[in-house]
């Protein structure tokens, strides 16, 4: 690792920089613009994020208030729980005294915002003897946890067992390697079962008992209720965003899915996810009923699906190249949540979850089927074939939201996906939808650079002729 | 009867197989150590767990699987997209891995573009990766309903009766297993690594009636063998799955013994035994989940270590040789920990990365043990000093 | 006393001639199909530079993956202990070795008294081996040779994507395209080459004095980047990198000789 990567905590530099953006707007656009000549290296990302006004500006300030509660957890007194984002945090955030801090979302912040991205801290875990075959999405951050360059947890959780075990043993590693508590939940291969709802329901309590053993505190049955009521309101929100994206052409800009998922992953049922939802959704009913789509130039050459995650390269590059090339972006099939009342999820509503405040039973009810939802944790846990799974998700999201085109993203470490995308793929295009596969690393740019990677999309769509 | 047994792990459709089969028998394929074995045996069928040696191509592996895969279910699917598995009657495939369990659609899907080549009777079946009260008892009930769905297919009953008949069956084997390690971990281990590992293997691939007895004669003749371990270094293998004869022997061609191993065609089915009183499924759901040295059981690192400690004690081992197939991130990076600590504790070790197939790296292989040869030996020399 | 040594390798085949202290002459060849002819025709080419014969070599110990071929060899050690002889040899303060061959890469530890502590291999990726900068001079229609220096004329050097060598081709051929100088390209090729190694090297936990042996050790443009990457000099042996092992095959004759 370079001297200088040493020198600051990775979670204090991605708060510091976080912190600094979303205060830019306070000031006037003169000041704005004489900043960005002294941030060479942000002010890519700055723009990318904030020319959307509002929602740009929600976005940084609600991952500021997670990012400052991180830094400042000890500080406080707290615990930090260490984990990976297929985890509700709702859990967490019932607990008086624990902050927690996911694995990948801690690794995107670094890989849009750095110059060098999370290469570094990679390849440390790589140095300590993780193999260099895992899933970069994890090593990203939790290379700076291996280097002491981070508020240290107190204590992991991994809700990837069963779903995928490349994740799993990132965490697995970490808590070997540095002798940290670790409580796997653990997942069937089936979602609906009663079996496997009841084992959902064990697990997660076992969890929760964990939890309070190593906070010290119990979980909270008011700030529960709190947490989960604000997400039925997200919930409703999110249902009318979905239906928006229905629209041709879709009023929604690109890189509002990553505002959408990137929010309901750090900061779910928390009001300041609100405001960003009901920011989100100004911007798009304004363009709805203008009939524009959400692209700068309000024009739609075409939609896509990323059907698995996205493409997180530096500067955000990924939504800007999009929106420049005027294509449409509808939500990526692993982020969907599976909320009672979505567009997708007609006829299929014994696959959603509800939400029961009326005791802490319901609630831990009902968090254990949302926690049995989450991205992956639904859709990757049985063949790929199989009701409620990964093409069943697929192709229902495909009829409801009318993809032009679908591409398959992920990282080198992705077993479980490269098992079997090119099944998905022959299954998608016998149903009349193309599918590319990027050979690339969503997480990494050593493995296929953006600029290599756009011209293979360009490439694909030339060839096939994808335009709406 | 050591020979029988090299030829019985080297070729896949053995003559135990055959003749089984000639004999109306059905062949049941199995992916994985977390599939108990003793049900399969009390459905009156054959169990054999599935492998991927003899390929010599991965056209059909490489066109349905991704390019970052393990080698080893590519292997296994190259060999049913030939039509090599079409004397099985029936496979279940478990989520062991990854890469493992998206065999199972892999094979499902080949089979539409190679006609005939999927087992009649073919399962998908999801293990637990954790060990307490309430997995063990979901992974009871996945069980029981795998005893259905093999009831119903051949036509078998599985009662509660047969099951412990084939528990104690399969625990004597055990304990003669077991019996072997103790000759293996002795001074004057009387038999090669090589030699032992094709025991292991012909156990998954002969009934096990008939392997029982051969096994227990084997072992008398093993008691009064002169040993094959002097002047040679006492040699440990740990990690992903392996099933190469010709990998072991080119590790013993350096000069070493293999004694010991934890890897799963080995120690890890029998280093336990299946408890006879409890109620049959209960006892080989815990068993499954509790005794299996793997690392797809999340967060039992230590137990793993302390495990591989105490069996180096035991048998005296000069050094441990940590493999993993390239692509294999489970045991890939949990070697990295317990190099660190094995280390730590004294015992050399070497990481070693391969492929699985067809041994045709032997050179970098042999250079690699043998720099590790003469560390441990070197490492030697300076203690006396 | 006059000992040999002799290394063949699957791309070369070296052969050292040591008369105690002074190496009297080595020779290095392509490596043919056959191991034992490669062994003897290189021996041949090294004992004519000394205008001696192979009776008036005392003790000749083979190294490398043709080892058990060699028809004139008593005695073989693996090419991981003969780097680490040769290296300590010439260098008695080497604590960490770093050896990029056409095929793999090994980064070696040594003890204060030059013995293999441990050693870490990368040998199942063609990238972080010399097999890369094969692969991409063929690209840039340069000679192997020429990719080093032409580094140190880069202006913007590229970041090149290269955590797969046959992924990173096409990568290239994208810079190509935007006219991106030879230079530049250079660079960027040779500080991912180094960038992979040091990822090997790291996990060996280094220990200075650092050195590097092996054929992409005459590539200053890696070496320099090496030296950024790891934050240490990388201290130049005086002899061809390339014959390393072959001198440490014949230290170990020595010492067999002298009753060590």
């Amino acid at each position: 690792m370079k001297k200088e990567t040493r020198e600051y905590n990775y979670d204090w530099m991605i708060w510091s920089i976080f912190n600094a953006g979303s205060k830019v707007l306070d000031g006037t656009q003169k000041e704005y613009e004489s900043l960005k000549k002294v941030i060479p290296n942000f002010r890519t990302l700055l723009d990318t994020v904030l020319r959307h006004g509002e929602p740009g500006v929600l976005f940084l300030k609600m991952l500021l208030e997670y990012l400052d509660s991180l830094v400042t957890a000890k500080k406080q007194g707290k615990k930090i729980c260490l984990g990976t984002f297929v985890t509700a945090k709702h859990i967490f955030h019932a607990f008086d005294n624990v902050v927690p801090v996911w694995a990948e979302p801690m690794t995107v912040f670094g890989t849009l915002a750095l110059r060098r991205a999370t290469t570094e801290y990679m390849d440390y875990c790589c140095e300590l003897g993780f193999t260099e075959t895992s899933c970069s999405a994890q090593r990203g951050s939790l290379g700076a946890y291996l280097a002491g360059l981070a508020e240290m947890p107190d204590f992991m959780v991994c809700g990837a067992p069963g779903i995928c075990d490349t994740n799993a043993n990132a965490i697995q590693f970490m808590s070997s390697y540095m002798d940290l508590p670790l409580f796997q939940l653990n997942f069937p291969a089936k979602l609906t079962e009663e079996r496997v709802m009841d084992y959902h329901r064990k697990d997660l309590r076992a969890m929760i008992s964990f939890i309070e053993d190593h906070a010290g505190t119990r979980i909270n049955e008011g700030k529960l209720r709190e947490s989960l009521e604000e997400q039925k309101h997200q919930d409703e929100l999110c249902n009318e965003f979905y239906d928006l994206m229905r629209l041709k052409p879709c009023p929604v800009p690109p890189i509002f899915q990553l505002f959408h998922y990137g929010g309901r992953l750090t900061m779910p049922g928390k009001k300041s996810y609100t405001a960003l939802l009901e920011s989100m959704l100004e911007v798009a009913r304004k363009n709805a009923a203008a009939g524009v789509a959400g692209t700068s130039t309000g024009k739609e050459r075409s939609r896509l699906m990323m059907c698995y995650i996205e493409h997180y390269t530096t500067d955000a590059r990924f939504w800007e190249w999009l929106d420049a090339q005027e294509i449409s972006l509808l939500p990526a099939l692993i982020f969907t949540f599976w909320h009672e009342g979505a567009n997708y999820t007609m006829g299929r509503e014994d696959e959603t979850y509800h939400i029961d405040t009326s005791n802490m039973e319901t609630m831990l009810d009902s968090l254990s089927d949302l926690n049995s939802r989450m991205p992956m944790v639904k859709q990757l846990r049985g063949p790929y074939d199989a009701p409620h799974m990964w093409l069943d998700d697929l192709l229902g999201l495909s009829k409801i939201l009318k993809p032009d085109f679908l591409i398959y993203v992920g990282s080198m470490g992705c077993r479980n996906s490269w098992g079997v995308n090119k099944l998905v793929q022959r299954d998608c295009e016998r149903e009349g939808i193309p599918m590319m596969l990027l050979f690339a690393d969503a997480f990494d740019d050593r493995v296929a650079s953006w600029e290599s990677v756009a011209e293979k999309i360009s490439e694909f769509m030339h060839v096939r002729r994808i335009v709406s | 009867m050591i020979k029988e047994m090299k030829k019985a792990a080297n070729t896949l459709e053995n003559q135990y197989i055959q003749k089984w089969k000639k004999s109306g028998g059905k062949v049941v394929g199995y992916s994985c150590t977390f599939i108990p074995e003793e049900i399969i045996h009390a459905a009156g069928l054959m169990p054999f767990r599935l492998r991927g040696i003899g390929t010599m191509s991965l056209s059909i592996g490489d066109s349905y699987f991704g390019p970052v895969i393990c080698s080893f279910p590519k292997c296994m699917l190259q060999l049913a997209g030939q039509g090599t598995y079409r004397f099985l009657d029936g496979a279940i495939i478990t989520n062991g891995c990854d890469s493992m369990r998206r065999l199972e659609e892999c094979w499902r899907k080949a089979s539409d573009d190679y006609p005939g080549t999927l087992p009649e009777y073919y399962e998908f079946f999801s293990v637990p990766h954790k060990a307490v009260d309430y997995s063990i008892a979901f992974y009871g009930g996945e069980l029981r309903n795998m005893i259905e769905t093999l009831e119903k297919h051949f036509g078998a009953s599985i009662s509660d009766e047969a099951l412990r008949e084939s528990i104690a069956l399969y625990n004597e084997g055990r304990k003669c297993l077991q019996k072997l390690d103790g000759l293996r971990y002795s001074e004057k281990a009387p038999i090669t690594g090589e030699d032992a590992m094709a025991i292991l293997i012909a156990g998954h691939a002969i009934p096990r009636e008939e392997f029982n007895g051969i096994l227990k004669g084997i072992i008398e003749d093993l008691e009064k063998t002169a040993s094959k371990a002097e002047n040679k270094k006492r040699l440990m293998l740990v990690g992903s799955a392996s099933d190469d004869l010709d990998f072991i022997r080119a590790i013993e061609e350096a000069g070493a013994i293999v004694v010991a191993d934890t890897i799963c065609f080995g120690s890890r089915t029998y280093s336990n035994l299946v408890d006879e009183q409890a109620a049959p499924v209960h006892a080989l759901s815990s068993h499954y989940l509790n005794h299996s040295i793997c690392p797809r059981m999340l967060g039992y690192y230590k137990s793993r270590l302390a495990y591989i400690m105490e069996t180096a004690k035991k048998a005296k081992v000069d050094g441990i040789i940590l493999q993993n197939v390239r692509f294999c991130d489970l045991h890939g990076s949990e070697n990295g920990v317990f190099e660190r600590d094995l280390e730590a504790a004294g015992i050399p070790c070497m990481r070693l990365e391969r492929e699985y197939g067809p041994l045709v790296e032997t050179g970098r292989i042999r250079m690699r043990i043998d720099a590790f040869m003469e560390r441990i030996a070197s490492a030697e020399v300076h203690a006396g000093e | 006393m006059i000992v040999a040594g002799c290394d063949v390798g699957s791309l070369t085949t070296k052969a050292v001639i040591l008369d105690n202290t002074k190496i009297i002459s080595y020779a290095l060849i392509k490596s043919s199909f056959n191991p034992d002819q490669s062994a003897s025709e290189v021996m041949e080419k090294a004992l004519k530079q000394a205008g001696l014969a192979m009776n008036d070599i005392r003790l000749c110990v083979g190294t490398g993956y043709g080892r058990e071929r060699i028809p004139f060899v008593k005695k073989t050690v693996s090419e991981i202990a003969c780097h680490a002889k040769g290296a300590y040899w010439l260098l008695p303060s080497a604590r960490t070795i770093i050896d990029v061959g056409g095929q793999d890469c090994k980064a070696i530890r040594l003890d204060i008294k030059g013995n293999v502590i441990k050693f870490m291999t990368n040998d199942k990726c063609a990238s972080g081996t010399g097999r890369f900068l094969e692969v991409m001079a063929k690209l840039l229609n340069l000679e192997l040779e020429e990719l080093g220096k032409l580094s140190s004329q880069a202006r913007n050097a590229i970041t090149l994507a290269a955590t797969c060598t046959a992924w990173s081709q096409a990568e290239v051929i994208v810079h190509m395209n935007s006219n991106t100088s030879k230079a530049d390209l250079a660079a960027g090729i040779n500080d991912a080459m180094a960038a992979r190694v040091s990822i090997l090297v790291k996990a060996v936990a280094l220990e200075k004095d650092v050195c590097m042996t092996g054929g992409v050790a005459k590539n200053i443009g890696v070496v320099a980047a090496m030296e950024k990457h790891l934050d240490v000099p990388i201290r130049r042996l005086r002899v061809d990198p390339q014959i390393i092992g072959a001198l440490g095959a014949a230290v170990f004759a020595k010492e067999k000789m002298e009753g060590k």
